[in-house]
């Protein structure tokens, strides 16, 4: 008998989304738990980073672009060979993916889609808060949020007081000074602006200013390992990694989205070795506008597509696996004939991941957060609750 | 009232005098392109562009094969390449261009519009796109064309090479042409690249909000078609852009409801329908009101605008005095936070901050060298500023929105460059009776803002609050 591979996954080593049964979340103060958000710009490419294995229809649709020597997961998808961190992860039980995902968006346009990435919502530029920043409201996380980028994110909008950390090369004005801008700005009901302030005022007062430290990725990972380490440092972090709008010369193994899933996994490996023990309680998941077409184009690239897939990483995960009810990718299978679909709408993961991370019940998440959205409770599928 | 100048311009600076009326003062600066206030010299930028072709070909073609098991020797040649090609200069040629009219023209308003197109046909971090080009294509294809209409514009910035190349549409081959069939016949597949047809809509004219779908982008990408460098054995991707028929998708292409013959024609004729369309004008006229009043605009503010539009038919210096006045009524209303090039703008203007290197010495520099620190500084600032306009991250430029550039770490910047800028003044510019006068000059509340300043003794503290002030912050 002819399995058809939707059917035969299901039936498999990857677990189904079944609607989670919503079990009340204890409050648990004992432990501070940490969450850390990559976002992936310009369009992950989760067929690339996380292939199917003997899918006759991937192979023929992308004849240029198929890796050598991927690192086999389970018997349906292997692991991008670049990503050795994320694989030692994967070993110890502190790493799994979510596949054939993604967010309710199927546009196609990044700027669109980056804006609904970061605010959750459905129409464009609609929203003026990242969902981050309003679970983070619901958790009363206020100055909690770090972003590991020069502009904020929208992402951890929603919250005020968030750090962000870049180093610049120069030293900072003498504390005096900060206070100072800081009064002028609270005496003119500048609020936004205050809140900077002392952010910046407390900065000067822990170090001596000048310390220039490198603005890599890996680099700026391994100071927000040590902060969010610390009992009293932040509660939540933000990356970036960009580059993943591989429209040419997409490659193999050393192309250009190699390149940033590299990017990518670097990240992973500083996180881990900042946060020490800590790692056992954080979560750290990637996040996408959308995923890429299955056919390469005329510039051995690939064009915006639809599903993607998660990487999720730390202790507070319950096991190594690929999540996914994987639709398939023969032609009617897919999205519009030519994209990846999406089985499972990605707010439902970082919806579960906030309710877990901040010991928030999962029905008000959902609800203050995304408007009562569908979404579906996975703490207890993916995560140690 | 005196906000007026930063948020149209830059301020007024010391040899500026107070203009009787500043709406005329304003209006008067957007009817003629003027000559470059930078007495250095400027390239063309073809030949920018064979700066680029030099490299990539030295790179691509010759030193990758050559040091094929030598990395090193790969890692030091490729270094004087970018030397020789004058990779680390060009860019801060053009930064100088820039600046200086803002800093040295007698049209700075021209000059802050020229920034707010520039960004609205952005040329995001590509290739090496910023180190030869971008800053060229500023100049040649927008600057030239603002006492144009917005329509043609578009249609020079659409086929103007960075923007071909930045938006990928050299791998834009119609499925059924000429190319693709040969393609086919080899063994290769070829087919349609929406990336630069979605932005044309999306970002340049119309916006999502004329509700166009998935199927107008791909047939706006098989109009496109064809659209691509000439391609050459030595320039390879760096020649003229022509519109080549064996790479067009042949047949008619239908786009929100019109359709469109195939052939060279077909791109301008729909450019022509878009910029005509009623949601360009309404998106263009949000985005300026954006850019120049606040955050969130009005229908009311857009409304002048739009009429301008419609009555000049795009007819861009009538558009732009429109603005100029919208902002002028709405300038005690409204503040708007200046991004950071701008407000490094403000504050080197205001107080006179010694800001761009010298023609002199920027002339000094010659191919194979390696620029110097002064030479380079433009470029280092911006980027330390977070917000270096040729390396916007994506290609709908640099945000427009306050919330995107309230950061601690982007607010550190400007208090250290604040500091940083003093000690580049002329000393007869670091007195208290310089500062005297050009907070009378450019602020409706002097005594109030010389009080602040004034808790702090010592001259380059005043400055660095001075300038971080909510009032100069926001204009």
């Amino acid at each position: 008998m002819k399995i058809s591979r939707r059917n035969f996954l299901k039936g498999s080593a990857t677990t189904l989304f079944l609607a989670g049964f919503n079990f009340p979340v204890l409050a648990n103060t004992t432990k501070k738990k940490n969450l850390v958000i990559i976002m992936l710009r310009g369009g992950m490419d989760g067929l690339c980073a996380v292939p199917i294995i003997g899918d006759k229809n991937f192979e023929k649709k992308r004849k240029d672009l198929i890796l050598d020597e991927t690192i086999k997961l389970n018997s349906d998808f292997a692991l991008h060979p670049k990503l050795k961190n994320f694989y030692n992860l994967w070993q110890n039980n502190l790493g799994a993916i979510v596949h054939a995902t993604n967010i309710p968006y199927t546009k196609r346009s990044h700027f669109d889609g980056q804006n609904l990435m970061e605010t959750g919502g459905h129409i464009p530029y609609a929203i003026k808060t990242g969902w981050l920043g309003r679970g983070m409201k619901l958790g009363e996380l206020k100055g909690d949020g770090l972003a590991l980028a020069l502009p904020m994110p929208l992402l951890l909008r929603g919250i005020p007081s968030n750090d962000n950390f870049y180093p610049s090369k120069k030293r900072l004005p003498r504390t005096e000074l900060l206070q100072l801008l800081k009064s002028i700005y609270a005496g003119k009901s500048e609020h936004d602006l205050a809140n900077m302030m002392e952010i910046i005022a407390n900065r000067s007062m822990m170090s001596s200013g000048g310390t220039s430290m490198s603005r890599k990725n890996s680099s700026l990972a391994l100071k927000a390992g040590l902060e969010l380490k610390k009992i009293n440092g932040p509660r939540v972090a933000v990356f970036e990694v960009d580059g993943f709008d591989t429209h040419a010369a997409q490659g193999g193994v050393n192309g250009s989205h190699s390149d940033s899933l590299i990017e990518m996994d670097s990240i992973f490996k500083s996180l881990e070795k900042g946060l020490g023990p800590e790692i056992e309680n954080t979560l750290v998941l990637t996040l996408t506008e959308f995923g890429r077409t299955i056919e390469q184009n005329g510039g051995r690239g690939t064009e915006h597509g639809y599903g993607s897939a998660i990487f999720m990483a730390g202790g507070l995960l319950k096991q190594s696996q690929v999540y996914t009810d994987w639709p398939g990718l023969r032609k009617k299978e897919l999205f519009e004939g030519r994209d990846l679909n999406s089985t499972i709408d990605a707010r439902s993961i970082y919806a579960s991941a906030m309710s877990t991370v901040f010991d928030i019940d999962f029905k008000r998440i959902q609800k203050k957060v995304f408007w009562g959205d569908k979404l579906q409770n996975l703490s207890e599928k993916l995560f140690k609750v | 009232m005196k906000n007026f100048y930063r948020k149209v311009a830059f301020g007024l600076g010391p040899k500026d005098e107070v203009p009787s009326d500043p709406l005329k003062w304003a209006t008067s600066q957007l009817n003629e392109i003027p000559e470059y206030s930078w007495k250095g010299k400027i390239l063309p930028e073809k030949e920018l562009r064979n700066y680029y072709r030099d490299y990539v070909y030295g790179d691509r073609k010759v030193l990758r094969k050559k040091f094929k098991n030598d990395k090193e020797g790969y890692k030091r040649e490729k270094n004087k390449l970018r030397h020789l090609t004058g990779q680390k200069f060009w860019w801060n040629l053009e930064l100088c261009i820039r600046h200086s009219e803002a800093l040295k023209s007698q049209t700075p308003v021209l000059a802050k519009l020229w920034y707010f197109w520039g960004n609205h046909f952005a040329i995001s971090e590509k290739d090496f796109l910023a180190q030869y080009t971008t800053g060229a294509y500023q100049r040649e294809v927008i600057r030239a064309n603002m006492n144009q209409n917005f329509e043609k514009m578009v249609q020079e910035a659409t086929v103007a090479w960075t923007m071909i190349h930045h938006l990928d549409n050299n791998d834009n081959v119609g499925p059924k042409s000429q190319e693709a069939q040969w393609a086919k016949e080899k063994g290769r597949k070829v087919g349609v690249n929406e990336n630069h047809a979605r932005e044309l809509l999306e970002l340049h004219t119309v916006s999502p909000d004329c509700g166009y779908t998935q199927e107008d982008v791909i047939q706006m990408a098989y109009v496109m078609s064809g659209w691509r460098p000439n391609w050459g054995k030595k320039r390879l991707e760096t020649g003229d852009v022509h519109f080549n028929y064996e790479y067009h998708q042949p047949g008619t292409k239908r786009i929100l409801g019109k359709k469109y013959k195939s052939g060279r024609k077909s791109l301008s004729a729909v450019i022509t329908d878009l910029v005509n369309h009623p949601s360009c004008r309404e998106y263009i006229a949000m985005k300026l009101c954006r850019y120049f009043i606040n955050d969130n605009p009005t229908k009311e503010m857009m409304e002048p605008i739009i009429k301008a539009w419609e009555k000049s038919d795009g007819f861009l210096p009538d558009v732009h005095k429109a603005v100029v006045e919208v902002a002028f009524n709405y300038s005690d209303k409204f503040k708007k936070f200046q991004n950071p090039e701008n407000w490094l703008l403000i504050m080197s203007k205001m107080s006179d901050v010694e800001l761009i290197p010298t023609p002199k010495l920027m002339d000094l520099y010659a191919l194979g060298l390696k620029p110097t620190h002064e030479q380079r500084s433009l470029e280092y600032l911006l980027r330390e500023l977070g917000h270096h306009p040729y390396l916007a991250k994506q290609p709908n430029g640099w945000s427009d929105v306050s919330d995107d550039w309230m950061s601690p770490e982007l607010l550190i910047r400007r208090l250290v460059y604040a500091k940083e800028a003093y000690y580049k003044k002329n000393r007869k510019s670091q007195t208290n009776e310089f500062y005297e006068e050009m907070v009378e000059k450019n602020y409706d509340n002097p005594s109030e803002i010389l009080k602040t300043i004034n808790q702090q003794g010592d001259l380059s503290n005043k400055h660095v609050i001075l300038f971080n002030l909510p009032e100069t912050l926001k204009s």
